[in-house]
């Protein structure tokens, strides 16, 4: 069935503090949990909540995320009408603040906006990982009656922005906090994912921006909760914003947990993402393979624990690999040793290295490096 | 038209019961039975045609086409979505007040000179959709073409002791073809047709249509196209293919082709960047492999979760493997379950089936007669109860579990 909504997808949010694996792609293309990207999950959530017409903004390093999304064959979004729509670097200034973008983005993206049929925005990142039907949220934004539903989860803040959402019984926003220091304590938190009806977002964002605003969770939702009817909805799935290197090892390592891996991947509907058409992995005699993920085009002869490989990486003999995630194509030659390793897409680690970081400080290998 | 002609069409033979895989093809037709764990046999034919520039393909269907159709859709995986040409699935239809099944190989071509015609190609390829083999056909039509051949048939060198299973082409020196023999007593010689033929269009079209029309005939390539064309001193030729190639049309031979992606030896290797086998793609997440889990000389696909031992075994996607169960020499088809403690020993366990805790399916074979392995079959969607014990060689259907 149709719906009434449009996509509006931010593919660089916090770009800078996922470091090295951020360098030469946007958040959006990160890759997760073996053989997926991080808009995997976005355009997943869309498609499978029928929301076809999406926009995607890009900043910069958008060449991977143009070779991974493609036509958009692979979610079902190369339509006739609606599909994707990508659209590269709006920031024409030296500008290079996060917040700098997302009001003067939308601002910039008003024709599209005005020009799409739908009579409602849904507003997202695309560091989120999470498996949500988006008609629940409509569903409830419907009879709310509210101006904006925000999705919110329970987490722990991190030392990275975080809203914390403060609302009523009714679920209506009371208080919206802005903070970046990390606490211990469990708190509401919002994803950064909006529902809104366009006509609505449309004066928002043209007054906002005649004030010189930025901010869109400081200046839209902060400032108006006085006039505005904001709504939180709660994910209670499994879900988990991705904007630092420690928690992409975290989160990457709950994976193996497989009643929060089969909420990721099939709680609302399947998880779509390129096809490579790789062969099957196969385990060679010398193979030892516990607790870990293991994609499609492997070839492994050494020891594999807690760990999780992505498509086509090899694990030559005597090689040790614990409590580490190899990404695509990864060589992990005869008795080498990793632990605690993040190495990232082409990395090649020669016989007998060893490369060691803690469970609390991970070892990030660049793009593309020779150990 | 000119902008939509095409050099050759490929014809898939699609249409034939499987009766010798049993179970396997009770709802299902023989290309679209799983191989390899992540592959259909259809997978392979439909690969090679792309890879060898052929975008133009028939799938000839009749029996149980629906998860055949579903299979190929509109040929995306293969890249066969064309605006000009692409997969078509062809099954019989009516044509003016009259409409039959396709009565024989030859016929179902014979019925669709009507969708070749539109292509208007000078070389027609017909192939089966049984075999497994990676195959450059382009090759194959560029020496049709120098020895300006009528027919040429791809031919494959089997052991003498073998010969008297396969259709056996006869040859002089030059490579054309003066006698070809159906399963012969005595082979005269060890070249084997792999049925994949390549004609020349205008000319097979005549033989299609008498063919039709004369009394008695079986409408078969093998036993009447290829030696009424031989009787009329067309040029036959046969082309020479080395490289892997198997006939995985029984139980035995399926299973043997599976296995043989497991030792280099057999030639028959995947993993290769400039000849990549196309499938369509199920979504699923990268396979979990547990704590308990000991897995050698396999392979396992994305979707599984294995808690098992695999020895020397191929698993599909999405299947579950308990805790202490065993597999070894066997091939698991998409979505099975292997509960706790059950052992599955030289079998191939269908789609879906489920193979209750403590339940022994199958033995070890320590060497085949005449090439015959003694396999077990659990059927797709078949239950096996708990601490039941499957006999060698047992067929076990899905149907009244």
């Amino acid at each position: 069935m149709n719906n009434d909504i449009m996509s509006i997808v931010f593919a660089n949010d916090s770009d800078s503090k996922l470091n090295e694996l951020t360098l030469h792609r946007t958040t959006a293309s990160l890759p997760f949990c073996g053989r997926y990207r991080f808009i995997d999950f976005t355009l997943s959530n869309l498609v499978n909540s029928n929301i076809t017409t999406i926009g995607i903004v890009t900043k910069v390093n958008y060449s991977s995320l143009m070779d991974h999304i493609r036509m958009g064959r692979d979610w079902d979004l190369n339509r006739k009408n609606s599909g994707i729509a990508i659209f590269p670097p709006y920031v024409s200034n030296t500008a290079t603040s996060n917040y700098k973008g997302k009001i003067s983005a939308l601002h910039s993206l008003l024709h599209y906006l005005i020009q799409g049929k739908e009579e409602y925005v849904l507003l997202t990142n695309s560091d989120v990982a999470l498996n949500i039907d988006y008609e629940e949220v409509y569903n409830s934004h419907i009879k709310s009656r509210a101006d904006i539903t925000m999705v919110t989860h329970m987490s722990k803040p991190t030392g990275n922005t975080r809203v914390i959402v403060e609302a009523k019984s009714s679920r209506q926003v009371e208080k919206l906090r802005i903070k970046n220091t990390p606490s211990d304590d469990i708190a509401e938190i919002g994803l950064n994912i909006y529902l809104i009806k366009k006509d609505l977002l449309i004066k928002l964002i043209e007054s906002a921006h005649e004030l010189g605003y930025l901010d869109f969770e400081r200046h839209i939702l902060q400032l108006g909760l006085g006039q505005l009817n904001i709504v939180a909805y709660k994910h209670n799935g499994y879900s988990a914003i991705i904007d630092d290197v420690n928690t992409y090892y975290v989160e990457s390592m709950r994976m193996l947990q497989t009643n929060v891996r089969n909420d990721l991947f099939y709680r609302a509907g399947k998880i779509y993402t390129k096809t490579k058409d790789s062969v099957p992995t196969i385990y060679r005699e010398n193979s030892t393979v516990k607790n870990s993920l293991i994609a499609d085009g492997c070839d492994i002869n050494g020891t594999v624990e807690n760990s999780i490989l992505f498509r086509g990486v090899v694990v030559e003999e005597g090689a040790v690999i614990r409590n580490s995630i190899v990404m695509e194509n990864g060589i992990i030659m005869r008795y080498s040793n990793l632990s605690y390793a993040i190495t990232d897409k082409d990395v090649k680690v020669t016989e007998n290295r060893k490369i060691c970081g803690y469970d609390t400080y991970p070892v990030v290998i660049a793009k593309g490096k020779e150990v | 038209m000119l902008h939509n002609d095409k050099e050759c069409v490929a014809m898939l033979l699609a249409g034939g019961q499987g009766a010798r895989l049993g179970v396997l093809t009770k709802d299902t037709a023989k290309p679209a039975v799983p191989f390899g764990g992540k592959y259909r046999i259809i997978d392979f034919p439909l690969s090679n045609c792309i890879n060898s520039g052929i975008d133009t393909i028939g799938v000839l269907t009749q029996y149980q086409p629906f998860d055949l159709n579903q299979y190929i859709g509109n040929g995306q995986p293969w890249d066969l979505d064309r605006l000009n040409g692409g997969v078509f699935v062809l099954p019989p239809y009516v044509k003016g007040k009259h409409g039959e099944w396709y009565k024989g190989t030859a016929n179902a071509i014979y019925q669709n000179i009507a969708f070749i015609d539109k292509f208007m190609p000078q070389y027609v390829l017909i192939l089966s959709g049984d075999h497994i083999y990676k195959m450059d056909y382009a090759k194959m039509l560029d020496a049709h073409k120098t020895r300006h051949a009528d027919c040429t048939i791809a031919v494959i060198d089997v052991p003498k002791d073998e010969a008297s299973r396969f259709g056996i082409m006869n040859t002089n020196e030059d490579g054309s073809v003066y006698e070809f023999e159906e399963k012969p007593k005595n082979p005269k010689s060890t070249n084997a047709s792999m049925g994949v033929y390549i004609f020349t269009w205008d000319k097979l079209k005549n033989y299609l249509i008498n063919d039709e029309n004369s009394v008695g005939s079986h409408n078969d390539f093998g036993k009447n196209i290829i030696p009424s064309m031989l009787n009329a001193g067309e040029k036959l030729y046969a082309y020479e293919f080395e490289g892997y190639w198997k006939d995985v049309g029984t139980i035995s031979s399926l299973w043997e082709a599976n296995m043989d992606l497991l030792t280099t030896d057999s030639g028959l290797v995947l993993d290769d960047e400039k000849w990549k086998i196309y499938s369509r793609s199920t979504a699923e997440p990268p396979h979990y492999t547990g704590d308990n889990a000991v897995i050698s000389n396999s392979l396992i696909t994305e979707g599984c979760t294995i808690n098992g031992v695999i020895k020397r075994s191929i698993i599909s996607p999405s299947v579950t493997i308990g805790e202490g169960a065993l597999i070894e020499g066997s091939t698991i088809m998409p979505g099975a379950i292997i509960q706790e403690g059950a052992e599955v020993k030289y079998s191939i366990i269908g789609a879906g089936a489920i193979v209750g805790a403590g339940a022994k399916v199958g033995d070890i074979q320590t060497e085949a007669v005449d090439g015959e392995w003694q396999i077990t079959v659990v059927g797709a969607d078949a239950i096996i109860q708990p601490n039941t014990v499957v006999p060698v060689n047992a067929m076990i259907d899905g149907e009244g579990n």
